[in-house]
């Protein structure tokens, strides 16, 4: 019986295929042409290995950055210097270091070294910019990127200043580039396609979502920004030796527009984007120089903002993509996930995963009667209002506790405090004895608490089975045992054939379904559902009943339930709180809450009593 | 003591003209929630409509560089920004980085990609003596465009319908508009005051530098946008701090900063705020746009 992947063999096949078959066509467009044709083709091939940079980071992200540019211009002048040739650097770099100025290396040791320089590069940069927001990178990452063309192009003995530099080795070919770009197009699939590339996927599709299934925003970030350094370093490398001079202004506010444009108008989301987009907006850009030259089409290149034409039109090209064709031309979809590439397999819909039978890798947790979250004295104040004041609540392993209460009487608050995402005033957090208060939602998810939200939270661009499966590769399970643990859940609720629908094309029922599997793929030993039924219809909640009974029989986890529908509570929880405006009101059976007169008061209104008293 | 005294004037007037800056950029994303990269093709083109008036009286150039600055933000609001006014930041922020480059490039185009040079009023390009002190009367100008923008904007903001509008966009945009705030015309009245922050930006820094160029409005941006991040999103106050800041910052480093490292001035006044969000991830003044209600 054939495992079950994240995607069919053919759709990683043809995601991989289609983007290098279109890079070893223009290799052998370039190959044929006239020498300057050659040079342009081979700008293209640099830039696009650029372009795939700017993908992993910004794609996989949604955070844009505008900095990228400048680890390109890292790895131009880290390959230039080490690359001068003899005598040369007297003149234009006096003050290098003799090992750097006379090391003469070769263009592949030459790049690596750029690459390596770029990536750590990337790394210390990103440290303290990636802790900062979402709105804030792109901001930062710019002001690097200045930073970067201030000092390169003001430090004359070191890198020859505003003049920059000639007479390079002129190593770059059209085969090499081509050779590189394939391999950037691996690199960036086999980020996207890994654990980690899928948790910052999630990021992207939800960041409160994601840290409620345990990713760290921070972290996934940090890691592509290195990637995607390495990247643009390479792309840098290789294109001052394509060119032979390294001007500073080549790697400054007109790149970054152009590299941008070239990226959005494919469709950032996928790598296949990311080149399509690179080789169309290249053939624009061309078309536009060539009207603008009046003659010569084809000429020289170079990816500096030029007067004219060309960059009016490309400006014209962002914008229009911007506003009527967000996702690009790709649609934010790989290749093998295009439609006439599917339909050329002629195959039914893709076979559904089936749950082989074999435990999923989660091992089911034994019940131990002194295992349970508990809080005591949890006091929170929003700007003086009183939210919480002093609740203690204790949810044993294998058990389900009902929450109850009017609205605002804190229950969503609590859950938010159990959970990591609001730190109480007073009062302590214990995780089976250990005191966690004022961890955050990612450890708390890593260390076994599993949450759903009030609103389905889900992961649009996603598709079911990897939506599940990103909860578990969240924790830290890795991909194959992720895809295991997702299909074992969805089994188990009955979501098998929500597996190949994209999340946000689902019903909302269907996405509230998905988010209890998703919280369940991170196998928790707690798990808080804020209203679950809420939305749902008479049936769906039956259906939800029972799914939860499953849950609880098949998971051994213990689940806190906040639900209006008081029918659903008291068939599926033996044991219920209520909490009314901060304080818990009672503890009971549902039957003992149900006949408690200050239960009933504060649920229903004293209104209610008086009436039934009548 | 003389010398101090003339650095810390020079220092609070490119304080003053940044805070300006920042100012701009805040005031269009307070109401829009939107990071507008054009600002800084605002301040060009107000900048050229200065060069182009240039045979004029020059009240009647500086009129026509504020008009144009106005016309301009709130023909590109309703051409390019409406379309996208629900996406997502990262998507309004890329369309205003489009808008930037086509401006430029229209104006590299039209004029040309080097600087043309400008005269300025000898009344300007003169200083007057102050307590021993020479102040240049541009510095004079700057500050007190600074206090007459900065009263302005605080009697439009707390004592009009307008600006209670605009505050109560600010704090709730979808609020506001369910309680009857016109959307579309508030936008537009945030990105005229917006261009007309630019406009004045753009005199001042013909007035300082005497020239033009098509990419004189990137610098700018860019200092208005790190104003804004560290003074924290979205808040007045915190924008004018943010570029007080920066232009005290720049203008000390210029001073104080041994010969053979102040070009590198800018990649110091930049790093500075980085440097902040290490210790203040978000912002000096702590406004923290990430926050969801969960």
């Amino acid at each position: 019986m054939s495992r079950t992947r994240l995607r069919s063999r053919f759709s990683t096949g043809a995601s991989l295929l289609v983007p290098i078959a279109l890079i070893a066509f223009t290799v052998l467009l370039g190959v044929y042409g006239t020498p300057s044709f050659q040079g342009t083709v081979t700008l293209v091939l640099c830039n696009l290995i650029i372009v795939l940079g700017l993908q992993v980071f910004i794609g996989n992200s949604g955070v844009y950055s505008f900095g990228q540019i400048g680890f390109a211009a890292s790895g131009a002048y880290v390959a230039a210097l080490l690359t001068l040739p003899a005598g040369i650097s007297l003149f234009q770099t006096p003050s290098l270091p003799d090992f750097i100025a006379n090391a003469q290396l070769g263009p592949l040791l030459s790049t690596a070294i750029a690459a390596v320089v770029c990536g750590l590069l990337a790394a210390v940069v990103g440290l303290p910019l990636m802790r900062t927001s979402t709105l804030a990178i792109p901001i930062s990452t710019f002001a690097f990127l200045v930073v970067v063309f201030n000092v390169v192009s003001n430090w004359d003995p070191m890198t020859g200043g505003s003049g920059g530099l000639v007479n390079l080795p002129r190593t770059t070919s059209v085969e090499s580039a081509g050779l590189w770009a394939a391999a950037a197009v691996v690199v960036a699939l086999a980020f996207k396609w890994s654990a980690s590339g899928y948790r910052l996927q999630a990021t992207r599709e939800d960041e409160v979502a994601s840290r409620s299934i345990g990713i760290g925003v921070m972290k996934e970030r940090m890691i592509a920004f290195a990637i995607s350094g390495v990247l643009c370093g390479v792309g840098g490398a290789l294109l001052v030796h394509q060119s032979g001079v390294l001007n500073p202004t080549t790697f400054y506010f007109g790149a970054t527009v152009t590299t941008l444009t070239m990226l959005v108008v494919g469709g950032a989301r996928s790598v296949f984007g990311a080149v399509f987009g690179t080789l169309a907006v290249s053939t624009v850009n061309e078309v536009l120089r060539g009207v603008e030259d009046g003659a010569s089409l084809f000429g020289t290149v170079s990816i500096s903002a030029t007067p004219g034409l060309a960059a009016i039109g490309l400006g014209l090209i962002l914008l229009a993509t911007m506003i009527a064709m967000p996702n690009g031309l790709s649609g934010g979809r790989e290749a093998g996930e295009l439609r006439w590439i599917r339909r050329l397999r002629s195959m039914a819909p893709p076979s559904l995963p089936e749950p082989d039978g074999a435990p999923a890798g989660a091992p089911r947790i034994e019940r131990a009667a002194d295992n349970a979250l508990s809080a005591e004295g949890i006091s929170l104040a929003f700007a003086g209002l009183k939210v919480l004041r002093g609740v203690d609540l204790e949810l044993k392993r294998g058990e389900a506790l009902g929450l109850i209460g009017p609205n605002g009487a804190g229950k969503t608050t609590l859950v938010n405090v159990l959970s990591g995402f609001q730190e109480p005033d007073s009062g302590t957090v214990r995780l089976d004895g250990v005191d966690v208060t004022g961890r955050s939602p990612a450890r708390l998810a890593r260390n076994g608490l599993g949450r759903t939200f009030q609103a389905a939270l889900p992961f649009p661009q996603l598709r079911g089975l990897e939506s599940v499966a990103v909860g578990a590769m969240g924790v830290g399970v890795g991909r194959r045992r992720a895809v295991a643990v997702a299909t074992d859940v969805l089994g188990r609720l009955d979501l098998l054939d929500l597996a190949e629908r994209p999340a946000g094309s689902l019903p909302p029922r269907d996405q509230r379904l998905l988010g209890i599997a998703r919280a369940l793929a991170t196998q928790p030993r707690y798990l808080l559902l804020d209203e679950p039924a809420a939305g749902l219809s008479e049936g769906e909640r039956e259906a939800l009943v029972a799914i939860l009974g499953g849950v609880l029989e098949d998971f051994g986890c213990g689940i806190l339930l906040i639900e209006h529908d008081v029918s659903v509570v008291m068939s599926l929880c033996p044991r219920v709180q209520v909490l009314d405006d901060g304080r818990t009101v009672r503890v009971g059976t549902p039957e003992e809450v149900q006949a408690d007169p200050a239960v009933v008061e504060s649920y229903l209104g004293s209104s209610f009593l008086v009436a039934a008293d009548a | 003591m003389t010398e101090l005294g003339q650095n810390l004037i020079d220092a609070l007037a490119l304080g003053g003209l940044y805070a300006l800056i920042a100012l701009g950029v805040t005031v269009v994303f307070t109401v829009m929630g939107m990071m507008n990269f054009a600002h800084g093709e605002f301040i060009m083109l107000s900048a050229y409509a200065l060069y182009v008036l240039a045979g004029l009286p020059f009240a009647a150039a500086v009129g026509g560089a504020l008009l144009t600055g106005v016309v301009i933000a709130v023909f590109v609001e309703r051409v390019a920004f409406r379309p996208v006014r629900n996406a997502d930041l990262s998507a309004q922020l890329v369309t205003s980085l489009a808008v930037a480059a086509i401006l430029q490039s229209v104006v590299t185009a039209a004029v040309d990609v080097r600087a043309q040079s400008i005269e300025t009023p000898a009344l300007i390009s003169e200083s007057t003596q102050l307590g021993g002190i020479s102040v240049p009367n541009l510095e004079f100008l700057t500050l007190g465009l600074t206090a007459v923008v900065l009263g302005g904007l605080g009697w439009l903001l707390y004592r009009t319908r307008t600006g209670l509008a605009m505050r109560a966009a600010a704090e709730n945009f979808e609020m506001a508009r369910l309680l009857g705030v016109r959307a579309d015309r508030l936008i537009a009245i945030a990105f005229a005051i917006s261009g007309a922050l630019a406009a004045a930006v753009g005199v001042l820094l013909v007035m300082q530098t005497g020239q033009v160029s098509p990419g004189m409005g990137l610098t700018p941006v860019l200092i208005g946008f790190v104003a804004v991040v560290i003074g924290g999103f979205g808040r007045m106050f915190g924008a004018v701090i943010g570029g007080l800041l920066l232009g005290a910052l720049s203008s000390l480093l210029g001073t104080y900063l041994p010969d053979d490292l102040v070009p590198f001035r800018d990649a110091i006044v930049f790093t500075v705020p980085v440097v902040i969000l290490i210790f203040r991830p978000h912002g000096l003044l702590g406004g923290d746009i990430n926050k969801a209600r969960v």
